[in-house]
């Protein structure tokens, strides 16, 4: 089953890079070995590899370790890392960090919010720290913008 | 005497202050991801990337290289007192070394391992010494014809040897493939895979890439295994002075460890992995008492250490010499090149002499480095893997979006590096190998330059490739590698039917 769906899914993303291709603009004297050569190439490839995985998944020659699988602590990695990339603009690097460190933490079984919490702090205040101070980079303060 | 000569020079460079002290904090911070589960070179060296940006390119090089021997010492300690791999060169190294730890001997193994990487390390960085200028001879004679062919072998053979099955590398070269061509056309200004995001049109860049496949993805695969969460570190017992018996176990597997590893680094193989198995099979079969092998033969330690040593040392030189990447941690490191605007292969030997000559003798140097800090202080380091991995995987990610974001300041790359993480996620679960796809990453660009740069000056004709002997050569090898493993599955298939019947 799962096989089935991976196949269709490579073949679905060789359509779209085909497609992409389909729809350049190519001006006449690049035409013969121009951009698009290389798109359709790789375009064929993946729906051959999604074809033949899906013909496996079919004839169940295509095998995958039976594992169990803690689908709920991915989602907890995932959601950590959506609300990261939508809190780091408005709340600055250190909240963010810290609300992902501590999703993280959760999601791998971990229980002792205290300790977790300390070292998000500490962790993130001094990566904030190092990289602004000692490397010059910027990083979005946020809510902290003065207080460091 | 030329390469003689050279080294010397490189020595004078690797041995001022500032470069000692580069290659020492690239063997430490070798050693350290080393021992850590769920980190590696190839992340490592991704994640410095945007911060070594203002550095001078031959310490920072300096640091890397050594960054990677360190990660193949370090990779054994977790091996033998943890059953995990710390890298996926050690993989092979857990099944004696843990043994041997189990049965009080963890001190003998981890010193065997230390011992036999630095004598496999250093024997590896002369012949890179002196090989790798005579790849240099041989890259002259190498067209745009030739380098397509070179990289068209390169992708057949780590698709076809990593992983759990042909179709599945194949199918992880093509992401690979797939994500570089997104961005603006080099040549033509032609937008690619863009679907009209501004940010797009820069491409994807290999760091995203590579982290979202090594950091995130890994991530999320390690919180989906419950089974994996809990591991037994073994304490060190013993002494880390071998007895006699076990230095005259020892030394011939180092030997024979080494003259597989480099090889098979030094070929389009992808790397350590490959050459520590053969060598793990090579001591089994040798052994005067093969049934003590799977309950801590030292022998089963010994050579897959030095294996995997001495082929980090055979990847440089493919690398250096032709540019061409063997291995996910080289692919990174051609990035890195890239980054400082060095073109690696022949002209690099010639342009940047002092550079290279000066990273090989920093190898030297940090291997002594590495055995210091690996045999007395094995003890210290072990402290390490007591980092309870709720805490190490936040860390982690913590930085592994920090590394990303400060590439370009951009929200965007975060966005990218989910989808990347998803996918490394789904490659990860369904077992596709990664390195394909990071090879396929960074050489796809590459080929495909070469490939029209030949059309170009063959006026459109296809036969160039065909025509050129050293090209057809090489695309013949590469056809080869693709049909053996399918001739023989489908072989393989037809007899266990017959079996079955």
């Amino acid at each position: 089953m799962a096989g089935l769906l991976i196949g269709l899914g490579l073949i679905a993303i060789a359509a779209v890079i085909a497609m992409d291709a389909m729809n350049m603009r190519v001006p006449p004297v690049h035409a013969k070995v121009g951009p698009r050569v290389f798109p359709y190439l790789v375009s064929c490839g993946l729906a051959l590899s999604g074809a033949a995985i899906a013909w496996q998944a079919w004839s169940r020659s295509f095998l995958v370790e039976a594992q169990d699988t803690d689908w709920g602590a991915v989602a907890v990695v995932a959601a950590g890392l959506v609300l990261q990339i939508n809190l780091l603009k408005p709340l600055g690097f250190v909240p963010a960090a810290i609300i992902l460190f501590m999703a993280v933490t959760f999601a791998f079984g971990s229980r002792r919010f205290l300790r977790d919490g300390i070292v998000a702090i500490i962790l993130a205040v001094v990566t904030y720290l190092a990289f602004t101070r000692l490397l010059g980079l910027q990083l979005p303060p946020g809510i902290l913008k003065g207080v460091f | 005497m030329e390469a003689f000569s050279s080294l010397m020079d490189g020595f004078a460079t690797a041995l001022t202050p500032i470069n000692l002290m580069w290659s020492l904090v690239g063997v430490t911070l070798g050693t350290l991801i080393g021992i850590l589960p769920g980190i590696g070179p190839a992340l490592t060296i991704a994640l410095l990337l945007p911060v070594t940006r203002t550095l001078d390119p031959t310490g920072a090089f300096i640091m890397f290289a050594g960054l990677y021997y360190g990660a193949m010492y370090g990779s054994s300690t977790t091996s033998i007192l943890l059953n995990t791999p710390g890298e996926s060169g050690s993989i092979i190294t857990a099944l004696e070394g843990n043994q041997m730890a189990r049965r009080g001997r963890g001190a003998a193994a981890l010193a065997t391992a230390a011992i036999g990487s630095f004598v496999a390390g250093t024997i590896g960085t002369l012949l890179l010494s002196f090989l790798a200028p005579v790849f240099v001879k041989l890259a002259i004679m190498f067209g745009p014809a030739e380098y397509f062919a070179l990289m068209v072998l390169a992708f057949a053979t780590v698709s076809t040897l990593l992983g759990a099955s042909m179709v599945r590398g194949i199918t992880s070269l093509m992401i690979g493939l797939a994500f570089g061509l997104a961005g603006t056309d080099i040549l033509t200004g032609q937008p690619r895979l863009v679907f009209g995001i501004p940010s797009m049109l820069r491409g994807i860049d290999t760091v995203v890439v590579a982290v979202g496949l090594f950091a995130v993805g890994e991530a999320l695969y390690m919180a989906s295994r419950r089974d994996l969460r809990e591991a037994v570190i073994l304490p060190i017992r013993g002494s880390l002075f071998m007895t006699r018996e076990e230095w005259s176990r020892s030394w011939k597997p180092w030997l024979r460890g080494t003259f597989l590893g480099f090889p098979f680094g030094a070929l389009p193989a992808g790397g350590t992995e490959i050459p520590t198995f053969l060598s793990y099979y090579v001591e089994k079969k040798l052994s005067k008492n093969p049934r003590e092998f799977g309950q801590g033969a030292i022998e089963g330690v010994a050579g897959p250490e030095a294996a995997n040593n001495a082929a980090v040392a055979g990847v440089l030189v493919p690398l250096l010499a032709l540019g061409l990447p063997t291995s996910a941690t080289a692919a990174i490191l051609l990035a890195a090149f890239e980054q400082y605007n060095i073109q690696p292969g022949p002209q690099l030997f010639s342009a940047s002499g002092s550079l290279v000559w000066g990273l090989i003798a920093s190898l030297y140097i940090g291997n002594v480095m590495l055995l210091i800090l690996n045999l007395p202080l094995a003890g210290l380091w072990v402290r390490l893997l007591s980092i309870p991995q709720p805490l190490l995987y936040g860390g982690i990610l913590v930085f592994s979006t920090l590394g990303v974001y400060s590439l370009s300041n951009s929200v965007f790359d975060l966005v990218l590096l989910f989808v990347v993480g998803i996918i490394g996620f789904l490659m990860r679960r369904y077992d596709f190998p990664v390195a394909p796809a990071i090879i396929g990453l960074i050489l796809g660009p590459m080929a495909e330059a070469q490939f029209r740069r030949a059309l170009t000056i063959s006026q459109g004709d296809p036969s160039v490739f065909v025509t050129h002997p050293l090209s057809l050569g090489l695309l013949l090898v590469a056809l080869l590698v693709l049909a053996v493993p399918a001739v023989f599955s489908v072989v393989r298939a037809a007899a266990a039917r017959k079996a079955a019947l």
